[in-house]
């Protein structure tokens, strides 16, 4: 047998178990990101529910985003990188059912915590006080068996690739811990509690999401390619410096705040960024001019190349923002927001579906419909960018406190991004019945169900 | 790892520890030094779970005490300031919330009415307006200190000053000279036995409308919010987005009436207003009896909504809301000079502060 095929059969269950629920996530983010638009056009609608009101829906729709699919989607990559980086079966699978579950079930009440009234009013940690633990012990629960199967890993080095998911692994639940013990457990006084949810957000997006998104690229960038790991001290530099860089920072300008923290802020973006060059150059000369090695991912690695590119604008961007000058146009607009959003779905969204079409028919035997994958991918790219960009823009251009025509486009969007989840949770789910049928197991169950019958 | 490429690193490492970490120079050197040799020469690999855990977990650490405890020793002993109000009292500030007034903060935080409205008023700069009266005796003191003043700061001498100080007159030295720039001013004067006047002026869209100094204000606040204004707030809910207006000092601009209208359909306060109604927090009544109805005519008729007890606590909460109003040290609102002002009609020690502790000449 096919070593591959046995760390295949390892990881199967789990990773897909991962993969159903994050998709499924992704639908929830984009129902609950359409009804938050209608909220804006039709100012009567839904009025009379205090859990259809626009406060509420807005906040759930960013944790389904957030803890839901992105979070959820990458711990399945990245479990099917470690093990086939490393060359081991997945370690402790099971781990993998449990923490899901422990996840799901706190990213679910989290959201009821919401809809129900029950918001934290903090930015990036919406959700209750009481989910944090739930989501934390989820979290490393799926964390031991990552981080068991990058030890028993073949080679002894570890590849840029392995380093960045490890490091994101170990990061989310200390940061995650540490804002639930400083802002709850020692009840941070005023401000502090805000200087604590920037510095997770921060943290979250620039170090964890990141990290694992990076991650990825750099694994599917050699393996599509088969040029396998180059400029590892460029790599090295980059995964040190957007650590340090990127784990501090976050304050906006104008924030009630001790003023050397948006100060700081500014500093290490600009250092963040020296970080992202030295990334963007490998990941540049890991795909440049090269074609994929296998024909059927070569759709995958277009994908990719394109989250690339909205990297290496959205990196651009925050450079630029982070310089009081910009950053006072931009405060307080849909333009951070927006940006954000794009950060979210366009980089690191799309290069997780990317990775996961790739993934998918290794495990499940079978494919994903091309006809509407295609469709789907469409939609969701036009999806993403009308989403952002006009809404990006409309901020800058009108300011604070008005909401330009960005935001009409930005509906259209969300509407295409509906359909394209739908297709994408559909798709997925066809092929699972499908893979279900086919799998001996239920026949298994048929057939004694069949022979009951004969006896009866 | 190349020679090039570690230096950097050694480099990077050096100047984090000097810059950021405010070590002793020679200790961030021979950080940046170790570090060189580390990566360079004994060829430290990234090879190992244990290297790259030891690393994050340092660098966990170094964020954690940079950001987070730096900031938290410095907040951790903001206490009470003395301020005044609009009538001239003193009081203690900030003020905790009463009555009603936490209840509604929950309403507020559970309604997420933070995804659309901030609670920090930001402003984009301050600039001070100085002017000096010199006497007799110390005139030719005075001039030397204000000559000195336009060599440090490089500005040329302008108005009456360059063709000589008048005495027993006030004379502006500087129009909209930094913070910086004004202690400067404002010490070299007083050395030379000058009187000072200071003026404070603040810009920024957020502030208070003012023809010359602020014409583009909104007039949300008489100046920035500053920290000592969450006090007592439990997370405070400051926003990032604004697509209403922001809320820090709503309780002074909007009466109970008009927040209790824009709280059931914005569009009859405001008419191009995206703000979503509000219909949960009202009852619809049969008759016009009670107090605090709101009555909306439909047709021909009239109906009449009764806000809810959570409706009323909002209310409270949002008209207690009133931070950006009060002066405070570190944030002082609008002071125009008080040599201009007509003779002081408020008390010798307010005038004190209001020129913060500079002589003034002119009440005497």
């Amino acid at each position: 047998m096919d070593p591959r095929e046995v760390v295949d059969s390892s990881c199967k269950g789990p990773v897909l178990f991962l993969a159903f629920s994050a998709i499924t996530w992704l639908l929830v983010y984009s129902i609950f990101s359409m009804l938050a638009g209608v909220k804006v056009h039709a100012s009567g609608m839904m009025a009379d529910s205090a859990w259809l009101s626009y406060g509420r829906i807005q906040p759930a729709s960013q944790l389904a985003l957030q803890f839901g699919f992105l979070v959820q989607l990458g711990l399945a990559i990245s479990a099917w990188i470690f093990s086939h980086r490393g060359r081991t079966v997945l370690v402790d699978g099971g781990y993998l059912y449990i923490g899901g579950l422990i996840w799901n079930a706190g990213v679910t009440l989290g959201l009821l915590g919401i809809l129900s009234g029950g918001s934290s009013g903090l930015e990036g940690l919406q959700m209750p006080a009481h989910i944090l633990p739930i989501l934390f012990t989820g979290f490393v629960l799926v964390g031991v068996s990552l981080v068991q199967t990058n030890n028993r890993r073949t080679d002894e080095e570890m590849s840029p690739a392995q380093w960045f998911l490890f490091t994101a692994t170990l990061w989310l639940p200390w940061v995650l811990g540490s804002a639930f013990l400083l802002i709850y457990y020692f009840n941070a006084k005023g401000v502090m509690a805000n200087i604590i949810d920037w510095w997770f957000i921060q943290n979250f997006t620039k170090v964890y999401l990141t990290f694992v998104a990076l991650g990825v690229c750099s694994h599917f960038f050699s393996s599509f390619t088969g040029r396998g790991v180059i400029g590892r001290g460029y790599s090295m530099f980059a995964f040190w410096v957007l650590l340090l860089f990127g784990s501090i920072g976050g304050v906006t300008l104008g924030a009630p705040v001790p003023a050397w923290l948006p100060a700081l802020s500014t500093v290490t973006s600009v250092f963040y960024f020296t970080g992202i060059v030295a990334i963007y150059y490998v990941l540049h000369h890991t795909q440049n001019g090269a074609t994929a090695v296998d024909e059927s991912d070569k759709d995958n690695l277009t994908l990719m190349r394109l989250a690339l590119i909205i990297f290496a604008l959205v990196s651009v961007l925050n450079l630029i923002f982070a310089f009081p000058g910009m950053a006072s146009t931009a405060e307080f607009t849909t333009y951070g927001a927006a940006i954000d959003l794009l950060y979210n779905l366009g980089f690191v969204g799309l290069l997780l579906i990317a990775s996961l079409y790739h993934i998918f028919p290794r495990l499940a035997e079978m494919g994903l419909s091309p006809k509407i994958t295609k469709v789907q991918n469409m939609a969701f790219i036009l999806g993403f960018l009308v989403a952002t960009l006009p809404s990006a823009l409309g901020g800058l251009m009108s300011g604070d406190a008005v909401l330009g025509s960005g935001f009409y486009f930005s509906s259209v969007g969300d509407l295409l991004l509906l359909l394209a989840s739908l297709l994408l949770f559909l798709n997925f789910l066809g092929a699972i019945i499908m893979v279900i049928k086919r799998c001996d197991c239920l026949s298994g169950l048929c057939g004694k169900q069949q022979r009951k019958e004969v006896k009866a | 790892m190349t020679i090039g490429l570690s230096f950097i690193m050694g480099a990077v490492a050096g100047s984090v520890a000097y810059f950021m970490l405010g070590l002793w120079w020679p200790v961030a050197l021979v950080v940046g030094i170790v570090a060189w040799l580390t990566f360079g020469l004994f060829g430290l690999k990234m090879d190992s779970a244990f290297t790259l855990m030891s690393g994050a977990i340092l660098v966990f650490c170094i964020s954690l005490s940079m950001m987070i405890m730096r900031s938290s020793d410095q907040l951790s002993s903001l206490q009470y300031a003395d301020t005044v109000d609009e009538a001239g009292t003193e009081f203690r500030y900030p003020v905790p919330l009463l009555g009603e007034a936490p209840y509604g903060e929950n309403v507020y935080r559970s309604n997420g009415c933070s995804a659309c409205h901030t609670q920090q008023v930001s402003h984009e700069g301050v600039e001070f307006d100085i002017k000096a009266l010199a006497t007799e005796k110390n005139h030719s003191a005075v001039k030397e200190a204000v000559n000195r003043f336009y060599r440090v700061t490089g500005q040329p001498a302008s108005s009456g000053v360059a063709l000589g100080l008048p005495v027993g007159e006030w004379e502006t030295i500087a129009l909209g000279a930094s913070v910086s720039d004004a202690a400067k001013a404002r010490s070299f004067l007083s050395a030379a036995g000058a009187s000072v006047d200071v003026q404070v002026r603040f810009h920024g869209e957020d502030l208070e409308k003012d023809e010359f100094s602020n014409p583009r204000g909104r007039g949300w606040g008489k100046r920035r919010s500053v920290a000592r204004d969450y006090l007592f707030v439990e997370r405070p809910m400051l926003g990032s987005v604004r697509i209403g207006p922001d809320l820090a000092n709503v309780g002074a601009r909007l009466s109970r009436s008009t927040l209790m209208r824009i709280l059931l359909n914005p569009k009859s306060v405001r008419q191009n207003s995206k703000m979503p109604q509000h219909s949960y927090l009202f009852e619809l009544v049969e008759k016009s009896e009670g107090k605090g109805l709101i009555a909306v005519r439909e047709g021909e008729r009239e109906i009449y909504y009764k806000p809810t007890k959570d409706a009323e606590a909002l209310v409270d909460y949002l008209l207690n809301l009133k931070s950006a109003n009060y002066p405070l040290e570190e944030a002082p609102v609008y002071q125009p000079f008080t040599s201009s002002l007509p003779k002081p009609a408020t008390s010798e020690k307010e005038v004190e502060k209001l020129a913060d502790g500079e002589d003034i000449d002119s009440s005497k």
